[in-house]
């Protein structure tokens, strides 16, 4: 009832040709672009890897051996769960982690200057210098990591001249190259959900704490960390999201003992050939990320709407 | 007092760090693409060179993932910019209770990793193509097509917040006053309500399409058997690197600068009239040249002047005959050493990178048959030990720094037949 | 050429919020009518009702008797003046005035020359390719009357246009508004909630409190001779005076109040009410009450304690506390007397009974 009065009323509201722009782009954005695909690759991840001809045929029936397969591996498997798959899973959520608190700590003192302490033309100034490496390929700048860290890269050359080690030091396959590049790929996306919540903070409150005598580590612990934790939850869920599901970076910058994994789905949809089973893992990521984005929300006291920004 | 100071000078020294470590990378590599040695470094240097522009400029999958990239990215914005604003409207018109879950729903693709959104667009039309039982030419099982879908699902909920933020600042009632004077709603939405959203409409666009032209996550799934600019790269990248990537890399940081700095200089000149028409009085030292070279119009016009001074170093810098010399210096330095340094020529070290070729992304989905593929037992532990010389090669070319170009006589001319030697074939 | 608009029976509801009680007024052509409350009253709800803005729950609005439910706002023939006037600031102020014949389709020259002709009947000949942000505020209001006037419709509706004015230029806009509707001749309805402009301008008044329409009067009327105490204690100032009814006679009620018996004037439609010994209020104007000695009245006298004097100039506030502990003001004109009473002092008090108004409370 509720419904059919708010139909009326849509239409009434945007006459018709606008109705049916909104409605018809809303609905194949909602409907044909995000619902259906996801609930099709669920779907999917429920089913056994046939050759075409048999897809909807009668051995085309549910089965949870994906799932099982990222647990446990193949039947033969002489462990008792899968080791690599399962490893690098967890490896992956907790480099993830590890580059979120990074660029957490790394971006903080940032937006804090961007904020509160620079003035006018600096502050634009600081915002386009931010803004500018980010329009640059992501690909592009995981390979500047690459020449930067590669054993004949400009670090080793300097740290050899100055003497601080004598034979080149791979970078890579200590992952040293990949957590800065991860790192690196994030910062804009840390920066500005802190900037945004820091920026409405009344200066006045800390031009009151300084005069009551609290130390400047007291004033960001107990009044400009809390206001802008907002922007704090949201940065820490975008950059966690984007590095658990970066894929380019650990292709170009990962060290050889170090599978990311995205690498892993990736390889089951092209190498692999097990489209069901990439299915699967995807799902899984997708579940971590919104657990992630749930425990966040959950932490920090904020809404959706507050992250999505 | 004191010790407020100090934390200024530590939070200045910061930040001055933190832009090192933003621009530091980009420099180098920007810096690569002038050197002649075959693989990118700033050290040692080789020769000033500009021909890595002329082996990227001749490097037809680049070329190819180009175009793909910017049909892509014209289909996205195409699809997404629209997508968006409607979005944006109707969040103004739902109900509260219906508003959380209608944006919830748009907002996550945000929230989702871009490989998911990648598979799950692959997936479905994959599977509605298997029920239509189209043919692999039909536009289920178009990369290009499913990558602008694919990359429109997320690139809508940028717009959408971009419209959302702007219409935050409509006043609707000025929607009412159009109708009221007997506009259409139509009539309303094309004479009101798009001019006050055009320069919004205008970042929506420019953004959408950046951000399908460096996607690289969703669409390496979506783009099935085509490539685009990001997946040619990536591929470039993983297997062999040569400094035209550089020179690719430089072209943007350049193109990235002055759209920059023209993004500035209009927001100037729009705040600049603002306050003209505020004081109602025509600002006449408008031009004068001290200003002018300090604007970011005169800035512009630096750069290409910059441009333009490299181009003609180039031409005037005779990179052949350097080369020439560099090459008889390492001859001599050849025969001087011993012959226990193997000479590795780079023959022999670019085919190492090579191998790898059958795992281009580029491989058809002709199918999810399970059939015999080269690393379907990819996660055995063996296997996986395998995989990883690969990537060790992929750093060792570094190695070969000393001897690269020593069996090329004529590496002033670079064939394309070099660059293949280095770019993975697509198969 | 004017257009009569009648509300029947209007009901107005949101969910469980009620905005407009049965509404039932009848605007004839041609009249500067105007609805005046408090914010929140249901005016505004009402205009755009009439408007086509919003459709009523129950009820009809019928224009020279037609109904115009269904009918969308652009087809209407009234033009609205909004409250912030809502002009299109993309556009040059001709354009703005033009919009209205644009979207129906009107050339470009005709356009220009009705937007010239409006400017000069705005006196603001020539500054039709100005932006509106160049204009003054005054201005801006006289932009959005010639735009809403360009259409030419048959009711032209304002909604508290003058609210975001200072004092001065709103008064000055005052006179002038009456002064085109004069000219153009058809309907005005303005929405306020500021007496002065209503009492003022219009031919006539409704009072509006909490969605109900308490009394449609010419402005004489409402201040005069209220006939509901919403209306008397809203309109301008009051002493209001609460009791019981003792008893009622022709034209005249008496009440028993905490300050003593007063006798005041009741209206044909209130006497009903008041029969009976319901509660009641006896209401005065400050400027009704006098202080004994100086005036004649027996009756309606008492005392009151003088706690503070506010000189204006012309007229001479007091502030005044009857024995029951009430707060009182009474209002004298400054006719070269010297006031014998300090503050503190016990001041007599009378005023005359026909200037005084009886009305029934609410149990």
């Amino acid at each position: 009832m509720a419904l059919t009065a708010w139909f009326q009323h849509f239409f009434k509201k945007n006459g018709i040709v606008l109705s049916i722009y909104l409605m018809s782009a809303v609905l194949l954005w909602m409907v044909i672009m995000i619902i259906l695909p996801q609930v099709f690759m669920l779907d999917f991840s429920f089913r056994f890897n046939l050759p075409p001809g048999k897809i909807g045929g009668e051995e085309d029936v549910y089965t949870i051996s994906n799932y099982r397969f990222l647990l446990f591996g193949s039947p033969g498997n002489p462990d008792p769960y899968n080791v690599i798959d399962t490893t690098v899973f967890f490896r992956t959520i907790l480099a993830a982690i590890f580059v979120t608190v990074f660029d957490l700590l790394l971006c903080y003192p940032i937006a804090y200057a961007l904020a509160i302490v620079a003035k006018g033309g600096t502050a634009r100034l600081m915002v386009l210098s931010l803004i500018v490496p980010f329009w640059i390929n992501e690909i592009l700048r995981a390979f500047a990591f690459r020449i930067l860290f590669g054993s004949s890269g400009v670090i080793n050359t300097v740290g050899m001249t100055l003497g601080l080690w004598d034979t080149p030091f791979d970078f890579i396959k200590a992952d040293i190259a990949l957590y800065a590049g991860l790192g690196y790929a994030y910062i804009l996306l840390m920066i500005f959900p802190i900037y945004n919540a820091m920026e409405s903070l009344d200066r006045n409150q800390l031009e009151a704490a300084r005069d009551l005598g609290a130390q400047w580590w007291r004033i960001h612990w107990r009044i400009v960390i809390p206001f802008s934790k907002p922007g704090i939850a949201s940065g820490c869920t975008m950059v966690f999201m984007l590095s658990a599901g970066a894929l380019a970076a650990p292709q170009i910058l990962g060290g050889p003992s170090s599978l990311w994994f995205t690498q892993i789905i990736y390889q089951w949809f092209n190498t692999g050939g097990n489209w069901p089973r990439g299915s699967a893992y995807a799902i899984v990521l997708l579940a971590v990320c919104i657990l992630f984005v749930l425990f966040m929300m959950r932490v920090f006291k904020v809404r959706i709407g507050e992250i999505g920004r | 007092m004191k010790s407020a100071q100090f934390l200024r000078v530590v939070l200045g020294a910061y930040i001055v760090l933190f832009f090192a470590y933003l621009f530091g990378p980009l420099i180098l590599m920007s810096i690569t693409a002038f050197n002649s040695s075959e693989f990118p470094r700033v050290t040692p240097w080789d020769c000033f060179s500009t021909d890595w522009f002329n082996v990227l400029v001749e490097d037809k999958r680049i070329m190819t993932g180009l175009r793909n990239s910017i049909i892509i990215g014209f289909g996205v914005v195409c699809l997404s910019v629209p997508i968006g604003l409607a979005a944006a409207m109707m969040l103004t018109q739902v109900g509260r209770r219906m508003k959380s879950f209608f944006y919830t729903v748009v907002v996550s693709p945000i929230l989702v990793p871009g490989v998911v959104l990648g598979i799950s667009t692959l997936i479905f039309w994959d599977r509605l193509g298997t029920m239509f039982d189209a043919s692999y030419n039909s536009v289920f099982y178009n990369g290009i097509f499913l990558s602008i879908l694919g990359q429109s699902t997320f690139v809508s909920a940028y717009c959408m917040l971009v419209f959302t933020a702007r219409l935050q600042r409509f006043d609707p009632v000025q929607e009412e006053a159009a109708l009221d004077l007997g506009a259409t709603n139509a009539q309303a939405f094309v004479k009101i309500l798009l001019p006050f959203l055009k320069p919004a409409i205008g970042s929506a666009a420019v953004m959408a399409f950046l951000a399908s032209f460096e996607n690289y996550n969703t669409t390496i799934f979506t783009i099935v058997s085509e490539s685009t600019l990001t997946t040619v790269l990536a591929s470039k990248v993983r297997f062999g690197i040569n400094p035209s990537i550089s020179a690719l890399a430089v072209i943007i940081v350049v193109l990235t600068l002055i759209c920059a700095i023209i993004h500035e200089a209009m927001k100037r000149q729009e705040a600049r009239r603002a306050q003209a028409a505020k004081d109602e009085r025509v600002v006449a030292d408008y031009a004068s040249v001290g200003r002018f070279a300090t604007s970011p119009w005169g800035i512009v016009l630096l750069v290409f002047l910059a441009g333009l001074g490299t181009i003609w170093l180039a031409t005037r810098y005779d990179t052949a005959s350097c080369k020439m010399r560099l090459q008889d210096e390492r001859q001599l330095r050849l025969e001087q050493s011993t012959p226990s340094t193997p000479a590795v020529t780079p023959g022999a070290a670019t085919p190492g990178t090579t191998t790898p070729s059958t795992t281009t992304p580029t491989t058809t989905p002709s199918g999810s048959e399970p059939a015999a593929k080269p690393y379907q037992g990819i996660f055995a532990p063996q296997n996986l030990d395998q995989v990883a010389p690969k990537d060790e090669g992929e750093a060792a070319p570094a190695g070969e720094g000393k001897s690269d170009g020593e069996s090329k006589p004529y590496q002033g001319i670079f064939a394309p037949q070099n660059l293949d030697n280095v770019a993975p074939k697509s198969d | 050429m004017s257009v009569d608009v009648k509300l029947e029976d209007v009901w107005v509801r949101f969910g469980s919020f009620t905005a407009v009680k049965n509404a039932n007024v009848t605007i004839r052509g041609g009249e500067f009518f105007s609805f005046l409350g408090p914010s929140g009253c249901g005016k505004t709800t009402l205009l755009r009702c009439i408007s086509g803005f919003q459709e009523p729950t129950d009820g009809k609005i019928l224009f020279d008797g037609k109904n115009m439910a269904g009918i969308g706002p652009n087809k209407r023939p009234t033009a609205l003046i909004f409250q912030n006037l809502a002009l299109f600031p993309l556009m040059s102020v001709a354009d703005n005035i033009a919009f209205g014949l644009e979207v129906r389709g009107i050339g470009k020259a005709q356009r220009r020359k009705k937007a010239d002709e409006l400017l000069d009947l705005i006196a603001l000949p020539g500054q039709g390719d100005k932006k509106v942000g160049e204009l003054s505020g005054g201005q801006k209001q006289r932009v959005a009357i010639a735009r809403a006037l360009a259409v030419e419709p048959e009711i032209l509706l304002l909604d508290e246009p003058l609210s975001a004015l200072d004092l001065k230029l709103r008064q000055h806009m005052r006179t002038e508004l009456r002064e085109i509707q004069k000219r153009v001749g058809i309907t005005f309805i303005y929405i306020t909630h500021d007496q002065g402009e209503a009492l003022t301008m219009s031919d006539r008044v409704a009072v509006m409190s909490e969605g109900v329409i308490e009394q449609v009067a010419d402005s004489v009327t409402l201040y005069d001779r209220p006939e509901k105490p919403f209306v008397a204690s809203f309109v301008g100032e009051n002493n209001d005076f609460r009791g019981r009814v003792t008893s009622v006679s022709e034209g005249y009620a008496e009440v028993e109040t905490s300050e003593g018996l007063f006798r005041g004037r009741v209206s044909e439609g209130n006497r009903d009410a008041l029969s009976g010994s319901g509660p009641a209020s006896i209401f005065v104007r400050p400027e009704a009450l006098k202080i004994a000695g100086t005036a004649t009245e027996a009756s309606n006298a008492f005392e009151a304690n003088l706690l503070q004097e506010e000189f204006e100039g012309n007229m001479r506030h007091l502030v005044l506390e009857s024995k029951g502990g009430q707060r009182l003001r009474m209002t004298l004109v400054n006719d070269g007397h010297v006031l014998d009473y300090g503050p503190g002092s016990t001041v007599p008090v009378v005023f005359n009974p026909e200037l005084a108004i009886v009305l029934p409370q609410e149990a």
